[in-house]
């Protein structure tokens, strides 16, 4: 038992690190963020000022870079879901170390993929006339409607989890940290001490955000992908389309959370929580959704290809040959079939190789937003020359700037929130070392929990080793 | 919007100019020895096809294989035009039969207007066909193939589910609070903590009201496709109807005419398209730099537009003349 103490102890000493210990690294970090974002928002004033004509979009392609960030980051933002919620709802026991990392992407990621509609908007003050004027008969009411579910979901789903850890925060960094963290713990703890009641409770509420936030995450990206194929333009018409961008928003989301542990990992040394064996899972989970993505990318352009309309001439060739055929190529054999490769040969079965098939990843799934969003309009829908697009500083500083925002409420929020789902974990680690009781253990866990937690408050040395050997 | 922009003293021009054109049209008399003589129900509905007859004679003597056309007011987006809707020749005993098929609800004064070959003018024939109100509109749309089950309050139900089970969750952990605090014998959080995830449930109770509400009432917030009441409010542009409207003539050089440089600088400011970047009266839009107070001599502004700098097109000589160039210049140096 007093193997089991030390080891929550050292957790929690790891977990609560990046909140009690900040170096001028993390300084430095931040203000190299806030001067990006700080150009961004500049950059933006100017676009405000002057109207979308800072940008390279025009009547013809009336979508660029800043349509392709969307789609980019509310891809990222199912990273959440698929971790946190697939494998929570599977009982997968190995997610527990990364579900919360997992949850705050989403809910960061989601609230800059929503911003860069409205930078998108010639008229910003105008998003409100969405509310007072919709027609549901519109998709893009319908994407305005789903990512306002996602994101009130999403963020109880990240909150409800969080709980139990608050309220040890609130224990434990009391003296430690400054009143106005102090004050959010205080507040967000909901007064938790793990009673039963309070765990039968959020249990549900978990429960119930689990299952739901699996449809609705779903029902989002294939939202965002009928925007594009409601139209009737040549390559955007598909009926696969929904599930292209789906499986591709897990594809990038699941690198994006690779990306985000390496670094943390590295920086906090949570070698001992962030294994080798969560790095390979999702690695293996990166080269299926590459197989899948290779799958789906062969069945749509075989099917469109081979019944080639006159449309559809012109965007193969501008994909396959032409000015994207780079692009394409790179996503195909770079991004889809890269991370296989690297999976399969034993060598790079590595953190670093999974690392690398991450970036690969991420690279390759946002030039596939970009082709997909500009291709699909560069095809001409009278007979008049293709128009160009190529975007503009301004708009390479905004995009530029919601990375930095997405690294930026990453960066804040560490400082803050437990990255690490300590009871959860606890309750992991000690049904694996229950062993043959494990199940046992399980069935307990909330008497673990409870008593674990609470023993902050008046500290008795005998009540968690109650709780491990019920 | 678009009217606030343009300055008055340049409505005054177009509207003189408008009526210096319309007046140098009209001023040969009519010819009034041709007389046009017309046949038309007195009231038709809509959907019908209305038979108008034109009976032409000049001195008494039937006028044959003359022009006419029929023509009704048509308003659309605030403009008013004369609008052509059918065609016909004179045969040998002067007559022209012409058949249209009656869309709008309301024909407004019709005419029939002599085309030719003749070139003088000729007083068309002023008359009205008035329209059974009661009737269907003839343009209804359709929505499609209507699936029983498969509608509007479908996806109202499941949207009140999903929005049910968030905010059901969110109740939950406002529970978690109150069984926190009735817990805890000596609560140690004196602020109390039940009041963010109220706040959370609150959020999201309203926010879900608010979602079905711009799906309930989304019907009715624009117009209605099936209501032929609500149809009717905004003016419609039937399909194969040749609109012959004319406007103010922007693109008829002969506008341009009339030797004050400034005054036809206004109109060759419109017609080569200036307007659609630079603003009604050069004062700037979103694509276009505003010129008003910004134009330099000649040269460099000669030199601007044969060039085009930043995104704008360059136009040559072809396109606009050096004259037609210096009286753009003149009325947007010293035009007001």
């Amino acid at each position: 038992m007093d193997t089991l103490t030390n080891w929550r102890e050292r957790l929690i000493s790891k977990t609560t690190r990046p909140t009690l210990v900040t170096t001028y690294k993390y300084w430095l970090w931040l203000s190299f963020l806030v001067v990006i974002a700080g150009n961004g928002v500049f950059q933006y004033w100017k676009q405000w000022q002057d109207g979308l004509y800072v940008t390279d979009m025009r009547d013809r392609i009336s979508w660029g870079l800043y349509i392709t960030a969307f789609v980019f980051f509310i891809g990222i933002s199912h990273a959440g879901t698929l971790i946190s919620a697939i494998l929570r709802a599977s009982k997968a026991s190995w997610r527990a170390p990364i579900t919360r990392i997992a949850e705050f992407i989403t809910a960061v990621s989601l609230l800059v993929g929503a911003s860069f509609v409205v930078i998108d908007m010639g008229r910003p003050e105008r998003i409100f006339n969405v509310y007072l004027h919709g027609r549901w008969q519109s998709p893009i009411m319908w994407d305005v409607m789903a990512i306002t579910t996602y994101l009130t979901a999403s963020v109880i789903y990240l909150y409800a989890p969080m709980i139990p850890d608050l309220g040890l925060y609130r224990d434990r960094l009391a003296d430690k940290v400054g009143a106005v963290r102090n004050f959010i713990y205080r507040t967000l703890a909901l007064d938790w001490n793990g009673t039963p009641t309070q765990l039968r409770l959020l249990g549900k509420a978990i429960t119930i955000m689990m299952l739901i936030i699996i449809p609705i995450a779903v029902s989002v990206h294939t939202v965002v992908s009928w925007i594009f194929a409601m139209t009737l333009r040549s390559g955007w018409n598909t009926s696969i389309f929904g599930v292209l961008f789906v499986a591709g928003a897990i594809f990038s989301g699941v690198a994006t959370l690779i990306l985000v542990m390496a670094v943390l990992r590295r920086i906090y040394h949570w070698e001992e929580y962030l294994t080798q064996k969560h790095f390979l899972y999702l690695g293996y989970l990166l080269a299926a959704f590459g197989a899948f993505m290779v799958y789906i990318n062969l069945n749509e352009y075989l099917t469109e290809g081979f019944n080639l309309e006159e449309a559809g001439v012109f965007a193969f060739r501008q994909l396959f040959l032409e000015d994207f055929a780079v692009m394409f190529w790179f996503y195909i054999i770079g991004g889809l079939l890269g991370p296989i490769v690297l999976m399969l040969i034993p060598k790079t079965r590595t953190i670093a190789g999974v690392v690398a098939a991450a970036i690969l990843v991420d690279i390759a799934m946002f030039i596939e937003r970009y082709f997909i969003v500009v291709t699909g309009l560069r095809v001409p829908l009278m007979p008049y020359e293709p128009a160009s697009y190529s975007p503009t500083f301004v708009e390479w500083s905004v995009f530029v700037a919601g990375l930095a925002f997405f690294c930026l409420l990453l960066t804040v929020a560490i400082k803050i929130f437990p990255m690490l789902a300590v009871w959860e974990m606890t309750e992991e680690h000690e049904a694996a070392i229950a062993g043959t009781r494990a199940k046992e253990a399980l069935m307990a866990g909330a008497e673990v929990v409870g008593s674990a937690t609470s023993t902050e408050r008046s500290p008795d040395p005998g009540r968690p080793a109650e709780g491990g050997s019920s | 919007m678009t009217d606030r922009h343009i300055g008055f003293s340049a409505r005054i021009t177009i509207s003189i100019l408008t009526m210096l054109t319309m007046v140098m049209m009209a001023t040969p008399a009519f010819a009034a020895d041709i007389a046009i003589a017309v046949g038309a129900p007195e009231r038709v509905s809509i959907g019908q096809d209305v038979e108008v007859k034109a009976v032409l004679s000049e001195d008494g003597v039937p006028v044959e294989g003359a022009e006419v056309a029929l023509t009704y007011q048509a308003s659309l987006a605030g403009e008013s035009a004369r609008v052509e809707i059918a065609w016909g020749t004179t045969d040998a005993t002067g007559t022209a039969v012409m058949i249209y098929e009656q869309r709008a609800d309301d024909n407004g004064e019709m005419q029939v207007v002599y085309l030719g070959p003749g070139a003088d003018p000729v007083q068309p024939y002023v008359f009205t066909i008035a329209v059974e109100s009661d009737g269907p509109q003839l343009y209804q749309i359709e929505a499609g193939v209507t699936i029983p089950f498969i509608n509007g309050t479908l996806v109202i139900t499941v949207i009140s589910t999903v929005w049910f089970l968030i905010a059901l969750a969110a109740i939950y952990l406002v529970r978690v609070g109150r069984a926190g605090r009735l817990a805890s014998e000596a609560p140690t959080t004196e602020d109390g903590s039940m009041w963010i995830s109220t706040a959370l449930a609150t959020a999201a109770v309203i926010t879900a009201i608010g979602m079905v509400i711009v799906f309930v009432r989304s019907p009715v917030s624009n117009t209605h496709i099936k209501d032929p009441h609500s149809y009717d409010r905004t003016p419609i542009a039937y399909v194969g109807v040749d609109f012959s409207y004319v406007g103010f003539g922007l693109d008829d050089e002969s506008a341009a005419q009339t030797g004050d440089p400034i005054a036809d600088g206004s109109v060759l400011y419109f017609k080569y398209g200036c307007a659609a970047c630079h603003g009604l009266s050069g004062q700037g839009a979103v694509v276009g730099t505003p010129l008003v107070d910004e134009i330099g001599s000649f040269g460099s502004f000669s030199e601007d537009i044969r060039e085009g700098p930043k995104g704008m097109p360059g136009y040559d000589d072809a396109t606009i003349s050096e004259e037609n160039l210096q009286r753009i210049h003149a009325y947007l140096k010293d035009g007001d």
